[in-house]
């Protein structure tokens, strides 16, 4: 990984289907001539997935300009991809991520392969690269595991669900969590979350090894960065409007990203302006 | 990696300097009832093209299953079209800000993939950009309309009513006050002789009449308001929905259906389902299916027909449905 300029000309974005077993994956690849790296972004599940498209888009568009190729994709069962959500598991969101890595990785095998996942997109890519796939690895709001990431959604649409509700009708939050530990499906944001979806959350972890950085760092002997994101990140992760009149400006978190970025790939990071 | 699967192909469109993205969903070749009118889909900004919950993705699934050539597009600042979020988003969007790229889309899917013209379907922000294209884009058949605003966003501090609201709703002394606050706002929509309130969306309400009154098919589709009763808006509300149909005429071709339960989303299950029902419904009355020899004689036909009779068989209607059967209609 030797020092290089940043300098690249970005080409076209190109969005394909990728077929994995049983359905074609939606992917957008930002492409650039002669590339300094790759990046596969990972993003967050399902409704969060329209929430934070645009800053996601931006920050795929930020790292293209700066020479570096980026593949984004939506998992089996959400979004432009294929498959039917309540149907799909874990092991198939893990397993497309993998697919996308190993085609990435085999367009250039010398260029370093970077792992970027956002909230449920950091945990699988966090899983990933402990199991080898990827050189570097950058990860936003991981949570400590798949629940912790259901829930926060979940809460918000127990309240946007019984907002018109009055009396006997109004359900609190524990009742909508009952209902999937009994074996029963429910809505969420237009998504159909099944028991096993909600029990199977429990145990899809993040590594332990990637709760701290330096120790992340010492055990894959790979550049590891767990960013949290905060308020100024909105909608990347969760809170307030995802509409604002006025364009947010994610000026400042994408060139700290890019910095540590450019570090750890060991290339030229300036001119990031 | 192709662009192609059995059901959907990608596409871009060059609209008015941007990079428009989209996804089309064919219909089956072997299926009897094929059109060639397509539908095409724009989502509220800033959503995807998938929409809420991906109900785009199943609107147009089911109407290309159906027979209708459909597609979804991310207009420029939303999903994977070029171009960034526009300043004062809100008034770029109100005022028709994507009238003209939305009615250049058309244009080009029409030319492209064949077809005798196009029915917008829009919800929320892009129901509004529906209405503006419409009203430029000879090609543009029929409007179908997801809970349309005919109003600009209110001043004042949304949160603030957000959580005032939110208290009313769960608090017997907020419902109370709630039901208060409508009453003066009923006296006041008195006091002014129940004229539109300051921040309607007059330039919308114009091209809303001009293609109304000019016979345009419209099928208007609106999750319950809040508060609201029947068919009646919240007390103290200006009744958008009598007001257009009135700004319409006896001759328009509007259909309006409340769908009971469902969000202003349409993503939760009822809500979409009974969506695509009803449109599935309203399409073949005016959009029928064709053999190839009619599809072709009918790209000559002009764009809004001027058949008196026919305007004097579909008069507009309004009707609350739930997820099964129409449960009131006024006339």
């Amino acid at each position: 990984m030797g020092t290089q300029h940043t300098c690249r000309k970005v080409l076209e974005e190109q969005a394909d289907y990728f077929a994995v077993p049983g359905a074609h994956l939606y992917t957008m690849l930002h492409r650039v001539e002669e590339p300094v790296a790759r990046v596969l972004l990972s993003g967050p599940f399902a409704s969060e997935r329209h929430y934070s498209y645009d800053p996601w888009v931006r920050w795929a568009r930020y790292l293209a300009q700066r020479g570096v190729e980026v593949l984004r994709y939506d998992y089996r069962g959400v979004g432009e991809s294929e498959g039917i959500f309540e149907e799909m598991t874990f092991q198939h969101w893990s397993e497309d991520l993998q697919l996308l890595a190993s085609w990435l990785k085999s367009r250039s095998p010398n260029l370093p392969l970077v792992l970027h996942g956002l909230e449920m997109g950091a945990l699988l890519a966090g899983i990933a690269f402990q199991a080898g796939v990827g050189d570097v690895l950058l990860l936003w709001s991981p949570p400590a595991n798949a629940n912790l990431a259901l829930r926060p959604t979940l809460l918000r649409w127990v309240v946007a669900d019984q907002l018109f509700k009055f009396g006997d009708d109004r359900r609190p939050a524990s009742a909508y969590f009952q209902k999937m530990e009994e074996g029963l499906t429910i809505e969420v944001e237009g998504y159909r979350w099944t028991a096993k979806l909600w029990r199977d959350s429990h145990e899809v972890k993040l590594p332990s090894a990637m709760e701290d950085e330096n120790r992340a760092r010492a055990i894959y002997h790979r550049p590891v960065r767990v960013v949290r994101l905060g308020k100024d990140a909105i909608p990347l992760i969760k809170g307030g409007n995802a509409v604002t009149n006025e364009p947010r400006n994610y000026t400042s978190l994408f060139a700290k990203n890019w910095g540590w970025l450019a570090g750890a790939l060991a290339i030229d990071g300036g001119g990031s302006e | 990696m192709s662009q192609v699967t059995e059901t959907r192909e990608l596409f871009t469109l060059d609209c008015q300097g941007a990079v428009l993205r989209g996804t089309f969903h064919k219909p089956r070749k072997d299926f009897p009832g094929t059109s060639s009118t397509g539908i095409l889909s724009l989502a509220g900004f800033p959503m995807p093209r998938a929409a809420h919950g991906d109900a785009a993705v199943y609107w147009a699934a089911s109407f290309a299953n159906f027979g209708y050539p459909s597609f979804r597009i991310d207009l420029p600042g939303a999903g994977d079209s070029s171009a960034d979020v526009p300043a004062e988003l809100f008034q770029f969007i109100n005022m028709g800000g994507h009238e003209r790229v939305a009615a250049a889309a058309v244009k080009q899917l029409v030319e492209r993939y064949n077809l005798s013209g196009v029915v917008i379907l829009g919800h929320c922000a892009g129901a509004i950009s529906a209405i503006f294209a419409a009203a430029i884009c000879e090609e543009c058949r029929g409007l179908i309309l997801l809970d349309a605003p005919f109003h600009l966003p209110p001043a004042g501090r949304p949160k603030v009513k957000q959580a005032l609201f939110h208290w009313s709703t769960w608090s017997r002394f907020g419902g109370l006050l709630s039901n208060i606050h409508d009453q003066i706002n009923n006296i006041h929509l008195f006091l002014r002789r129940n004229a539109p309130p300051a921040n309607t969306n007059f330039p919308l309400l114009k091209r809303w009449k001009d293609l109304a009154s000019g016979g345009l098919p419209i099928l208007l589709i609106n999750a319950p308001s809040p508060k609201a009763s029947g068919t009646k808006p919240r007390v103290g509300k200006f009744d958008y929905l009598r007001h257009i149909l009135k700004l319409a005429g006896n001759r328009s071709r509007v259909e309006v259906k409340i769908i009971e339960s469902a969000h202003h989303t349409f993503s939760d299950p009822v809500g979409r389902d009974a969506v695509r029902r009803q449109i599935e419904q309203w399409m073949p009355t005016f959009f029928p299916f064709e053999n190839p020899e009619q599809a072709t004689a009918n790209v000559a036909q002009p764009m809004h027909s001027n058949n008196e009779a026919e305007f004097s068989t579909r008069q507009s209607m309004y009707a609350r449905v739930d997820a099964t059967r129409e449960v009131e209609s006024l006339p």
